[in-house]
């Protein structure tokens, strides 16, 4: 057969090929067939260089690795904490001698000098706070529970009145009652628990079997009425070690002197400001407060405090972390680039042959870069998910939800691949720029 | 350079008397004309050159030799026919464009799509099999992958390859192999095909098949420009150009 259309053009079935109109239009979409070599390309490359792909894939899953696990963990952690201090709610703010967090020693001296809280000021706010819908108090106290040979200590002994202040706490009934108007009244050694309790001073009963039991606590002793839901762990600490007993009894055993909280509630959140203004008028008129003072001489916080403080602590803290884990991603990039390099030299007569047959600077530069972005997002899809397994592992280790979120995998995938590209660039701008005549030459 | 511009014209008298071979409406074809080219190196102080004032011209269908001894100019002006490099001074045009001031790029082009180039250490791409190979030149063409593999499929048929497609260049023998490059210079249907020492890397009996082949495919009408040192390989050719230091030193037309 003949090769040459131009002499035979219908018995070769090529036609002409100056003729091909197809040929020369189609001259600038040459980029798919092209960038599908360059895929297949890249790929052989891969495949062909085991160990030196594996190198350049574990400096980007090392970089990608730590990245998303830092991400996923501190997301883990912010999302605990936001759904630890909201569970309150935002219609809930509190009345306190000193506020809850304290940064300064001298601040805490001046605190100390405050006036105490108590049930007073709380029967003031409901009497007079129009915006205010339920008013309760709680007083807060560190002790050991007991029955029989078991012990459980660091438990919360938490005295609150009235009932609604469970619902202010957000906390609720598992099995068992809360206590009666008249037990409260009348200050019954009657209490509440968190399901630790009964774990631990009842290892062996079933929890509905807890109801009627009696524990000691502070050198009293209390009937377990009822039993709550669990709340479940905050970094590791549990939130269902308490004992809720009534106010009146807590005054009757304990004593009156500790200053104590009011916390308020208001129907909706719109009115919490108001609310606000309302109660805090009304403490400042007690405690003797005219304009010219600046200090309240009481805290009125909302739960923001917590979140606030928290968010200020810990973003700097995040940024220099995922800062210094994006470091390792750089690392990753030279060594993505050291090798794209290497393996530039090495197919230096590749190169040659594909110029001498038509390869454009562009060509060759695409295909390079193909490679190196493809090496880096393998890297990064195998980063993220051991980045992914990294975080896991940690939260199963100190206890707090995981959230595997889609935009960590795009960005560890993403990041990777710009990571390819970026150091693949030089790379394969060296391999564009060769002279087609010395590549050809070169062995 | 008038005794080479006699000696083409002579020869394009016995070209055109061929039968089978193309022109365009009866018109005499230039293919290739070389304007006073000269080509210079700057190597620091001095300045070496390796043409100066070659001036020729092929017409479409000729069989030429282009020899000489190394360091005669004869790599430089094949880089040049070939628009791997491009001319200090004087024009060159192939197929009716102007070579010698094109980029990178558009050179790039012109090499995808008019020149074929067969070497003597044949420079197959060694991970890739023989059809692939062959399809090189079309992807980086642009054409679309149905076709390419139907252009790369007669190619190899047309050098006797058809049961050797799907093999890689080390599976093969040598001859086998410049086969595959012959089929890959050919598969875009360039202008020229330019051999350079095609036969300088086989034995005896396998340069031979390749000169019956360059033969045949002379005679379906290709362009052919061969580049070597043996005489009895630029005999085969029908005009033979003599390179000494950086000038035409003969022209002749041999057969």
């Amino acid at each position: 057969m003949s090769l040459r259309s131009d002499a035979k053009p219908e018995a070769t079935g090529f036609g002409r090929r100056l003729s091909l109109p197809g040929r020369i239009g189609s001259f600038p979409s040459l980029r798919i067939a092209a960038l599908w070599e360059s895929f297949l390309v890249a790929a052989a490359s891969l495949r062909q260089n085991k160990l030196r792909t594996g190198l350049t894939l574990v400096g980007i899953i090392v970089g990608v690795t730590a990245v998303i696990a830092v991400v996923t963990i501190i997301k883990g952690l912010d999302q605990t904490v936001a759904s630890t201090f909201s569970s309150q709610g935002s219609t809930v703010f509190t009345i306190s001698k000193r506020p809850q967090v304290i940064t300064s020693r001298e601040d805490f001296i001046k605190f100390n000098k405050r006036k105490d809280v108590v049930r007073e000021d709380a029967e003031a706010i409901f009497r007079s706070c129009t915006a205010c819908w339920r008013t309760g108090i709680a007083a807060n106290s560190f002790e050991i529970a007991k029955h029989g040979d078991q012990k459980f200590e660091g438990v919360r002994l938490r005295a609150i009145t009235p009932a609604a202040m469970f619902d202010i706490d957000g906390v609720t009934i598992d099995v068992g009652r809360l206590w009666t108007e008249s037990e409260s009244a009348a200050a019954r050694e009657v209490c509440v628990v968190g399901p630790d309790i009964v774990t631990n001073l009842f290892p062996d009963l079933p929890i509905d079997r807890a109801i009627g039991q009696d524990i000691w606590t502070g050198g009293h002793r209390y009937t377990i009425i009822g039993v709550l839901q669990p709340l479940g762990k905050i970094f590791g600490a549990s939130r269902d070690n308490q004992i809720y007993i009534p106010y009146a009894n807590f005054e009757k055993n304990f004593g009156a002197h500790n200053s104590l909280v009011v916390f308020v509630q208001t129907e909706t959140a719109q009115q919490l400001e108001h609310a606000e203004d309302q109660a805090r008028a009304i403490m400042r008129n007690r405690r003797g407060k005219t304009f010219h003072d600046e200090d309240d001489g009481f805290a009125l916080e909302t739960q923001d405090v917590f979140l606030n403080l928290y968010n200020s602590a810990t973003s700097n803290i995040y940024i220099v972390t995922i800062g210094v884990s994006a470091i390792s991603l750089v690392v990753g990039g030279i060594v993505v680039m050291n090798i794209m390099l290497v393996s530039v030299t090495e197919r230096t007569k590749e190169i040659g042959i594909r110029k001498a047959v038509g390869a454009r600077r562009k060509d060759i530069l695409t295909q390079f870069l193909i490679e190196a972005v493809t090496v880096t997002a393998i890297g990064g899809v195998l980063g993220v998910l051991s980045g992914f397994g990294v975080a896991w592992l940690i939260a199963l280790l100190i206890g707090f939800p995981l959230l595997f979120s889609v935009w960590s995998a795009v960005l560890g995938v993403s990041m990777s691949s710009i990571v390819g590209l970026v150091s693949g660039l030089w790379p394969a701008w060296r391999a564009a720029k060769l002279d087609p005549i010395e590549a050809l030459r070169s062995e | 350079m008038t005794e080479a511009t006699i000696a083409t014209s002579e020869t394009s008298a016995a070209v055109i008397a061929k039968p089978g071979l193309p022109s365009q409406n009866g018109k005499v074809d230039v293919l290739i004309s070389m304007r006073n080219l000269w080509k210079t190196y700057d190597m620091g102080a001095e300045k070496v050159h390796a043409l100066h004032g070659v001036s020729f011209e092929v017409k479409r269908g000729e069989y030429l030799a282009i020899t000489g001894p190394s360091g005669s100019g004869k790599s430089t002006l094949m880089n040049l026919i070939g628009c791997l490099d491009t001319p200090s001074q004087g024009e060159y045009w192939l197929n009716g464009k102007n070579v010698s001031e094109m980029d990178d790029d558009e050179l790039a082009r012109i090499r995808n799509q008019e020149v074929g180039f067969v070497f003597q250490t044949f420079n197959l791409l060694a991970r890739a099999t023989a059809l692939h190979n062959v399809e090189l030149p079309l992807i980086y063409g642009g054409i679309p992958g149905a076709k390419r593999h139907e252009m790369a499929k007669q190619a190899l048929s047309a050098v006797d390859l058809t049961d050797r497609m799907t093999h890689r260049p080390n599976e093969l023998s040598g001859g086998q192999r410049q086969r595959v490059a012959i089929a890959r210079a050919l598969v875009n249907h360039p202008s020229i095909l330019l051999a350079d020492e095609p036969t300088g890397a086989l034995d005896t009996a396998t340069s031979y098949d390749i000169m019956n082949l360059f033969e045949k495919l002379y005679e379906d009408g290709n362009t052919i420009i061969l580049v070597t040192h043996e005489h009895d390989i630029a005999a085969r050719a029908r005009r033979i150009i003599s390179i000494r230091d950086g000038l035409i030193e003969k022209d002749e037309t041999v057969r």
